[in-house]
């Protein structure tokens, strides 16, 4: 997919979400008009009115280019792998679903375990899957990094900050 | 002067000192790991100074920020590998240097131009912030209303290519920053009936996903099964004069250092450039100017002193607009920003009157990090450069479990760290898209505040439409904020049509080649 095509997609995209918005979401959750000051749905209208103007011009832009068929530059003809350099100022790129999902997927899961099983198990666990994720093959380094760091952090919460550690305790 | 005094001694009690202390020797290390900047370890640790007093909290993240924009230069030296943006040029001079065994002289000098610069733009931010503010306090709501509308479409053209998609993330931040209690009706707005949003989303569960998770989101995709690993080691030469910086070497670019800071201040001083902007432009000034212009590019030490001191005089100098108008001008600004918002305090002109005594304070904590970067950094500065080498297997689980912990501190709540996920997920996005997350998280920050301003504005003129023609400055500061987004999209038109012109050429030159 070329670059083009794909911010063409995005924008349609943010013009569906911003009709959402404007039709259902702000009239729906928004305060009553009190009869003073601003209405309370008068920002959000004026930022989603911002974002659905711009998406609009956007379009129109991306619009002309295609229908005129001008020769667009380099980096819009193909899409390009990676378009980021060592120094980190552009991060533009193609978009890695598997990799985002192999890391997402197991922080959801945390969440959603911590509040049963526990802080220790769900975090141990956590790490585990993570650095296998990330590439490590070295079991022993492996489990010392997971309880090294699901202990320092439950020592540094628990008892540097005094806040308990989330779900239920196996210690305590 | 009793507050000036009383505010200079809460600064060098022994909590303050010891959390400066750590801000700056944590901040350099930090820096120096490849990918981690400073604004992504303010947001990072700002759930740590929950427990701190204000002055001990502001202090340990300016001191956490000072400490990255030099480590930043570690890794950019020692590997041409940028620990922060900004350094970027310090690595077009510095790595030649540790090729010729010279880095630990490439890193002295990196040291002492930032510290310099950090010294000269602290020194400026502590003589006009105060009197500055004094003015701005004659400003009322139609001028804040208008000067946030500015900032927020100057900022809007950083991190993107594209103005419509900055405009259209700062909108988004907008958005999100008004999820809440509503200020005039005190009821829940855009809540979608989640008991959670009441009191609106918090800014460190987002800031730490825009900032921190997504970057590292981002990195692991380019390491992610190839087992990471570690750079060579790198090798300095046993030589005296080749390790150390001698007065000569010093003195000989202190013309280019001072250069350097007083870009540094200008730049800074203004919102939306940020220190990658006055570091090139130091090093451009500075390679136009020098005597030795062939030597840039191969290891000059006056490369580095124009780069290292533009950026590091941002950092203060980023806290005018913050201090005297609440406005502010970098990512670094915007989560001090957020700091002070956590630690009850609304950034801007009224921060010298109600809590003077607080602002000397984070004044004297200033100048002490200046003077704690020159000493960690001189007696530090070959055990930083092993930062360089901490194994990927070990760093990147300990950010991403740091995020999700360091979210969880904050409230004790588990929603926030599904907020932070949440904001991670579409800071990859963000970012993939080239959408500016810079201007999401300012439109987010300050949106509380531009509609404060905006209620106050509609009820003092009672819903009269032309209170901002009967406000001179007011209406100076819309019409500028006109004059930026027009003359913005006028630049990247043109810039856009220059570029297909270009394209055209190639192709006809390759089709007559062929």
């Amino acid at each position: 997919m070329t670059r083009i095509k794909r911010d063409l997609i995005a924008y349609l995209l943010i013009v569906g979400f911003c009709i959402l918005m404007l039709s259902w979401a702000i009239p729906e959750y928004t305060p009553a008009y009190p009869g003073y000051g601003a209405s309370p749905a008068l920002m959000p209208i004026v930022s989603v009115g911002v974002i659905l103007f711009m998406a609009c011009l956007s379009l129109i832009f991306v619009g002309v280019s295609l229908y005129t068929n001008k020769p667009p530059p380099v980096e819009e003809r193909e899409f390009p792998e990676d378009l980021d350099d060592d120094s980190g100022f552009t991060q533009v790129g193609r978009v890695n679903l598997a990799h985002l999902a192999s890391i997402m997927i197991p922080s959801v899961l945390l969440v959603v375990a911590i509040e049963y099983i526990g802080y220790m198990l769900a975090s141990f666990a956590f790490l585990l899957v993570l650095q296998y994720v990330i590439g490590s093959r070295k079991w022993l380094q492996t489990i010392m990094v997971a309880i090294i760091l699901t202990a320092v952090l439950y020592v540094v919460m628990r008892y540097g900050f005094g806040v308990p550690v989330p779900g239920p305790q196996i210690f305590e | 002067m009793e507050m000036i005094i009383a505010g200079l001694l809460d600064s060098v009690s022994p909590a303050s000192l010891m959390f400066l202390l750590v801000g700056v020797g944590v901040g350099v290390l930090i820096g120096a790991i490849p990918g981690i900047n400073g604004p992504m370890a303010i947001a990072l640790f700002i759930p740590i100074t929950y427990y701190m007093t204000p002055l001990t909290a502001i202090g340990f993240l300016v001191g956490l920020n000072k400490g990255a924009f030099f480590g930043g230069a570690v890794s950019a030296v020692l590997l041409r590998t940028p620990g922060t943006p900004e350094a970027a040029a310090t690595s077009w001079d510095g790595y030649p240097l540790t090729q010729q065994g010279k880095g630990e002289k490439a890193l002295r000098m990196a040291l002492y131009s930032s510290v310099a610069g950090d010294f000269i733009s602290t020194v400026v931010l502590i003589v006009i912030a105060a009197p500055l503010a004094a003015v701005a306090l004659f400003m009322g709501p139609a001028e804040i209303f208008a000067l946030i509308s500015v900032a927020l479409t100057v900022i809007a053209g950083i991190g993107t290519s594209s103005i419509c998609r900055g405009l259209m993330a700062a909108g988004l931040g907008i958005m999100v920053g008004l999820i809440g209690t509503e200020p005039v009706t005190a009821l829940p707005r855009l809540t979608f009936d989640v008991y959670q949003l009441g009191s609106g989303l918090s800014l460190i569960p987002v800031a730490i996903g825009l900032l921190a998770f997504s970057e590292i989101l981002l990195q692991l995709e380019k390491i992610a099964g190839k087992g990471g690993g570690s750079h060579a080691a790198i090798a300095f030469s046993k030589k005296l004069e080749d390790r150390l910086l001698s007065f000569k070497e010093f003195f000989s670019n202190i013309k280019t250092l001072l250069r350097g800071s007083l870009i540094g201040i200008g730049v800074g001083a203004m919102p939306g450039l940020g220190a990658p902007v006055a570091s090139f432009m130091s090093y451009d000034q500075a390679m136009k100017r020098s005597k030795k212009k062939e030597e840039f590019g191969k290891g000059s030490l006056e490369g580095i002193a124009a780069s290292e001191s533009a950026n590091s005089s941002v950092v203060a100098a980023s806290l005018i607009p913050l201090f005297v108008l609440g406005i502010p001008g970098n990512l670094a600004a915007a989560m001090l920003m957020g700091a002070f918002m956590i630690h009850g305090m609304q950034p801007g002109p009224l921060l010298f009157k109600e809590n003077a005594q607080l602002m000397y304070g984070i004044y004297g904590s200033l100048l002490l990090a200046s003077l704690f970067l020159l000493v960690i950094g001189r007696f530090g500065l070959r055990y930083f450069c092993k930062a360089v080498n901490i194994p990927a297997m070990i760093l990147y689980p300990t950010v991403v479990f740091t995020c999700i912990m360091g979210s969880y501190l904050g409230k004790s709540s588990m929603f926030d760290v599904g907020v932070m996920l949440t904001f991670g997920f579409i800071g990859y996005f963000m970012r993939k898209f080239d959408y500016s997350y810079v201007a999401f998280l300012i439109g987010f920050i300050l949106a509380p505040e531009w509609e404060r301003a905006l209620q106050q504005v509609v009820i003092i003129s009672e819903h009269d439409p032309f209170m901002f023609f009967q406000r001179p400055v007011a209406m100076v500061l819309m019409a500028l904020t006109l004059f930026v987004i027009a003359r913005t999209f006028w630049v990247s038109i043109n810039a856009g049509r220059k570029k297909r012109v270009e394209a055209a050429a190639a192709a006809a030159g390759q089709h007559k080649s062929d």
